[in-house]
Formats: C-alpha cells, structure tokens, sequence
C-alpha cells in the first residue's frame, strides 16, 4: 500500500514536471544580499523571500501613481485580504512640497509608508525617473527630439562638470533622503530603479529603449547603475536596501553584475502562463543565484493575465508579484480595473500558492 | 398677368420648389451596423469612398453606437496609414454619438480611400451624413482672444449667458488659431472639474473644434451658472489662440432611405472551440491578414487540430489569384513550423486541417499567430482538441 502511493506520488510529480520543465528553486543555492552591511530588518525581509521562494509568491500591487496604497485598498475591497507589497514610486519628487513649494504631493511625508509598514506590509520603491522636457516645460521619462520627450544623456554620469551629472547627482539625492528617512524608521525596501531599460531592443530589429535611462545603450546604463549603487549604498549609506534589477529578456548584457543585484525582475503584460513560465525558466537559468520577480503585470492590450492558480501550474515560481494601476477605476472613470481586477485577485488569494499581508507578518515575527 | 406670364410663373415656382426639395437638409444613413470596436485598437471598419462623392467642407459624419465602456476612445483614421484624419480626430474620448466635421482635406482622404472608424471598447450602430447646411450656428462669446500657454496655465472664463439655449443634441464650436503641433484643449466647469471625459485634454487642430453635446450632465454643469456675466465654463488647454465660441443646432430632418447605405460584416458569437467566426477577407495584394493571441491555445498539447474554414473568392481565378494561406508567428511573421521559408497552402475549398507539432506548439503558445494570403474570405477558425 505504501509502495503503491509513493508511486502514484511519484508519477503525480512527473506529470506536473511537463509543460516547461520549469526548474524548481534549488535549495542548495545560497541566495545572498550584495550589501554585506544590510540592516538587520533588511536580512529578515530577504531570509523571509528567501525561505518562500518557491513555494509561495508574496502578492503586491503598485500605488496608484505615485505615494499612496489606493490599489492595496482595492484589493481589500474585493477580497478582504491586503496584498503584502506595495510599492511606491518616485515618479514625481519634482513636485514634492518639501522641494517645490507649488508642489501638489508630499514624499517627506513617511505616514503613507509607515502606516503600511506597520500594518505589517513590505515596502517597495520604483522609480519613473523624470527629467526635463525638451520644451523646458513638461517632465518626462521618454527619450527622443520631440518637444515632449528628452534627449538627456545619461553618459554624462561620466562627466561630473555636465548639467546632466548635476541634475542626477540631485535627483539621486533628494530620493536618498526619503530612503534615509525608511532606514531610520526600520523599513526595508524592495528597490527597483532604472527599470526595463532594454526597451524592446533586444526583442526585434528596431526595437529600442523607453526610458531615458537606456537610450544610450548597455554600457552607460550599467555605469549608470553602478553609480546610483554606490551613491546609496557607500555615500548615503543606505543599507536598508534590496536591489532589484528588470530584465527584457536576452539582455544580459545590460546586467549591471551580480556584485550590485539582488533580484532579477521581469516585467509583462502579455502575462499568460504557458510565456511566463517559459521566462521564468530563462532567467533562473540565467541568473541562478538570483531571486526571479514577476516585478509588473497585469492584462495587455492583447490578453487578459492568466490567473494565478494557472501561471503557477504551468511551473512559474516569482518570488512576488505586483499588479499595476488604473488611474481612471482610481478616479471613478472606468467599471472595471484595468490589469487585474475582483475575479483575478481572489483567484490569487484561494490558489493556495500567494501570501497575504497577515501572513506574512506572521512569517516576520 | 397674361397667360404666358402664368405659365412661366408656375414653371418657376415648379423649379423652385423641386430645387428646395432636391436641397432640403436630411441626415442619411451611410452604414448600418451593428459592427463591434473591441479592445486594444484592433477593430475598424472602412465606410466606402462612394459616399463622399458629393459631399462638401463643413458637412457631419455621425457615429451612433452603444456599449461603450466608460474609458471608450473613436478615432477617424486613414485607411492607408492608420493615422488620425485630423490631428483633433486621431483618438478621443466617446460618451454617446461622436462627429466629425468634414473639412476639404479629410473630403479629399475620403474620396480617394474612404474613412476608418477605429478606437476601442464600443459598438457602432448606425454611421450617418448630415449637410453642412443642416446645421446653424450662433455665435455666443466673441474674446478677446486668449491664447493658450504651453504650459496649460491660461484659461478663458466663459459667462452663463453664452450657454443659456444650450439644448442635449446641440454643439459648441470653438474657433481657434495659432494652432501649434500638440495643442489640446480642456473644458471645465465653474468649479475646475472637467465637464466631460472627453474633452479633457482633448487634442485640436486646424481652425477649429466642435464639441457635440451628447449628454445631459454638462449641460446641467453650464446651466447652473445661470443665465448671467458669472462664469460657467473655463476654456484651457494649450498650443492654440481662441478666438469665439458657437453654440450649433440642427436643424434638418433625418432620412429613411437606407437603398445607398453600406451594410457592416455580420457578426457572430463564438462558439465553444472557436477562435474566430466572421467574414474576414483575405483581398488579392497581401494586405488581408488576422492575427491570434496566445491565450486560446495556453492549454493546447501537441497534436491539438486547427481548422480553418473559408470561402474562395469568385473573382480570383479571374484574377490570375491562386488562393492560397500561410500561417506565421505572432511577433516576427516567421513560418510557424519554423520553417526558414514560408509555408503556403493553396486552397482548393476544402477546410485547411492544421495539426501542432512540438515546434508550432511552442510558437502558438507564446505568441499566437498570424494568418495571412490571398484570394479567400475566412469564415471560421476551430480548435480541436487531442485529447
């Protein structure tokens, strides 16, 4: 009898190997933070991801925008539960108050992320980091000649005398200070900055960068990573840090180094599982010693997202997941959310696979 | 008044009157519908070069539809290139019936191509042109012109008394000038919020911009103004100089002679296992083509069987056209089989029976496909499974 389940165990995790044969986390790998001198609350947060990876995915949801947990709300509204990560974005420090005194937010104000914090949440920061329009009036990320885009040159983090290396030397400043106000306070923080900066370069001839940040090319992007990595890390002394860098697929060479990357994240929104999983397993092939974060994702243009409980099946294993917004299901504008919605959201919370905000309080104590 | 004078009278009077019948102002139909905008910018459909003919600068093509969602955008495109008719006319919001007013250069893109209503997330009823002169404007507010900063900081405040005969159905026009690459302009209430999804932000171009006032809403935001000096609009935006404001009234009659109209494709609800039921044509320059996303086929295995129906067009042989499909990945238009040359199969009226091998699997899996050829119309995709 014993030798008869042990079979049919046996043949249940076979079966479940097909498909894409997606590697399980090896347990043997020794997932380490970069910075040997990270806050102890640091260490707790990365041993808990660490001892999760593979067996659950921590949920998280964007804010809405910019400074705010609407989205996280949304989801306790639909499911009762709140999803365990929020992640704020530095998107428009430009219009501080405690920078511009016409500024209409207010990211010296800790009490969105302590509040969070204190419920028991995990903190995440990203980055949509704008700079001056060519028209000298709009802020954008987008790179370009048009009036709207910008043409600033991120080589000229080589070039300390540039206005360039001065207005990034700021800006990378001014977010040290939030960051330093989160580390006196206790909060780890999921990092996510320079992020998808491939663009689609390595995905068609033709294909290029988004952001700013990586329309000069692989090299100057590492470098410009390298230098954000030291500024914080050495010269803010920011050790509350985990640092997650956002592959575009076939773009290791714009892998800033193992040396400054603690997580490997992929960002899709032709989110269905039988491509995800195939992703996942590229970049746990890739960067074996790396966690691998499903780090944005939601419906596309073209498809809804897969649920959870299928993206799972399929033998996708991200660390954690994080669904972005809608501005306009935000505003009241549209009936239904955008990229992920009710139904998705309590597909997560009962696939048996996803933590919650309580449940991973607990895994905190 | 002698005789001949009676006769003439009566023959001018005849002329007369046949010339004012022949003239009178009607909306008629141009397409009937119902043809469904689905989501993500992939629908469209052409109306036909043949009902510009006669038509002339300042006359209205109304796009009546229903099941709109709330985040609903129309867009009046060119059909060679997909880009906007009109700068204003490249995307915008939808809250009921939408309209474009015909200038001599959109006339001139009809003429020669038709006109492409695209967009996303509403279903077209009924496509009608009404005449120019089926219209009346008003002018309500005359300046002084207030030109619009880039920096969207300037706004013309617009008293209650200019809206007062504001009636649901009517229009406001703005005439504009100065109008530089990437103007916009945004209505707002006496209180700063935005009168209506679809003018916030809205983009403008040429010399002016009519705003057709389909709802009730707005108009009950105007009006509580009053009919006084006090403001109850404020005009803002950027990149452009208004000059006055007209409020628009139609004033013909609607046309029940539906002989001339177009007829959109019939459409079908999809069945369980299938992928696409319709009437897609495949013309004989290679310009047909229908793409599949991945995610009817995320449970697929191999041996799973596509089957694809279709309708040969009679004309082809005529035509020197073999019939004949192929089958491409959904990104890079590669053969599917993978396959280093395309792979075509040549229809003979038969269905098309297509079985997965490991290799095609893979690439339906991830990014779906891309139908293409000549000489056919699809009628319907089936997927069926192995198992």
């Amino acid at each position: 009898m014993r030798n008869k389940i042990l079979l049919i165990s046996m043949l249940f995790i076979c079966m479940s190997c097909k498909g894409n044969e997606v590697p399980e986390p090896q347990p043997t790998v020794s997932y380490t933070l970069c910075n040997s001198q990270a806050t102890a609350e640091t260490q707790q947060l990365w041993d808990v991801l660490c001892a999760q990876y593979g067996k659950k995915a921590v949920s998280g949801v964007v804010a809405n925008i910019d400074w705010n947990t609407r989205e996280a709300e949304n989801v306790y509204q639909w499911t009762g539960k709140y999803p365990a990560l929020n992640v704020f974005d530095f998107i428009n420090i430009h219009a501080s108050k405690d920078v511009n005194p016409q500024g209409w937010l207010d990211y010296s104000d800790m009490t969105p992320v302590t509040d969070w914090f204190n419920a028991g949440g995990i903190v995440g920061c990203m980055w949509h980091w704008q700079v001056p329009a060519n028209n000298g009036t709009n802020m954008t990320c987008s790179p370009g000649n048009a009036p709207g885009e910008t043409s600033f040159d991120a080589s000229k983090i080589n070039d300390p005398n540039s206005d360039e290396y001065k207005r990034m030397v700021k800006d990378i400043d001014q977010v040290a200070g939030y960051l330093k106000k989160m580390q006196k306070l206790g909060i780890p923080v999921i990092w996510r900055p320079l992020h998808e900066a491939a663009g689609n370069s390595t995905e068609f001839v033709g294909g290029k960068a988004w952001f700013w940040w990586g329309a000069k090319g692989a090299e100057v992007y590492k470098q410009l990573w390298r230098f954000m990595y030291d500024r914080l890390v050495n010269y803010h002394k920011l050790n509350n840090l985990i640092w997650v860098w956002t592959s575009q697929i076939n773009d290791d060479e714009w892998y800033p180094g193992a040396d400054v990357v603690d997580v490997v994240g992929r960002d899709n929104y032709y989110a269905l599982q039988y491509p995800l999983a195939k992703e996942y397993k590229l970049l746990s092939t890739t960067y074996p010693n790396k966690l691998i974060t499903l780090a944005e994702c939601g419906n596309g243009d073209d498809v809804d997202m897969s649920l959870w409980s299928d993206i799972w099946a399929e033998g996708s294993r991200w660390s954690w997941f994080m669904t972005w917004y809608d501005y306009n299901y935000n505003n009241g504008t549209s009936d239904e959310h955008q990229f992920a919605g009710e139904a998705w959201w309590n597909n997560a919370f009962s696939c048996g696979f996803v933590l919650t905000r309580d449940e991973v309080k607990r895994l905190m104590k | 008044m002698g005789y001949g004078l009676r006769v003439i009278g009566i023959c001018v009077l005849c002329a007369v009157s046949a010339a004012v019948c022949t003239l009178s102002a009607t909306e008629r139909t141009i397409l009937i519908g119902p043809k469904t905008i689905g989501r993500a910018w992939k629908d469209n459909i052409v109306l036909e070069a043949r009902h510009f003919a006669d038509a002339q600068a300042g006359d209205v093509l109304t796009v009546y539809n229903d099941h709109a969602k709330r985040t609903a955008q129309g867009a009046f495109q060119n059909p060679t290139n997909w880009q906007g008719v009109a700068p204003e006319y490249a995307y915008f919001g939808i809250n009921g019936p939408f309209r474009m007013t015909l200038t001599d250069d959109i006339i001139r893109i009809a003429r020669e191509h038709g006109i492409a209503i695209g967009g996303h997330d509403y279903r077209i009823t009924q496509v009608t042109l009404s005449n120019a002169t089926d219209y009346k404007e008003t002018i309500v507010w005359r300046g002084p012109s207030v030109m619009m900063k880039n920096d969207w900081s300037v706004n013309a405040e617009v008293p209650g008394k200019a809206f007062a005969s504001l009636r649901q159905g009517d229009a406001i026009r703005f005439h504009i000038s100065k109008t530089q690459a990437g103007a916009a302009m945004k209505l707002s209430d006496m209180t700063w919020n935005v009168l209506d999804p679809s003018v916030d932000g809205v983009p403008v171009g040429g010399d002016n911009y009519t705003w057709y006032v389909t709802d009730q809403a707005p108009i009950l935001k105007l009006q509580l103004a009053g009919n006084t000096m006090n403001t109850a609009m404020r005009v803002g935006g950027k990149g452009y100089c208004l000059d006055k404001i007209g409020l628009v009234q139609f004033i013909g009659e609607i046309s029940e002679d539906y002989s001339q109209a177009q007829r959109a494709p019939k459409e079908y609800v999809l069945q369980a296992g299938e992928i696409f039921h319709g009437e897609k044509q495949f013309p004989n320059d290679w310009n047909g083509n229908l793409r599949i996303t991945a995610a009817p086929f995320q449970k697929c295995t191999e041996n799973d069987v596509l089957i694809i129906s279709y309708v040969i067009d009679p004309n082809a042989e005529a035509a020197g056209i073999t019939p004949q499909l192929s089958l491409r990945e959904g990104r890079n238009w590669t053969e599917i089989t993978g396959a280093p040359e395309p792979i075509y199969y040549r229809l003979d009226g038969n269905d098309v029976v297509y079985v997965f091998d490991a290799v095609a699997l893979d690439q339906v899996k991830t990014r779906g496909f891309i139908l293409t050829g000549v000489g056919f119309t699809l009628t319907k995709i089936e997927l069926i499974s192995a198992q």
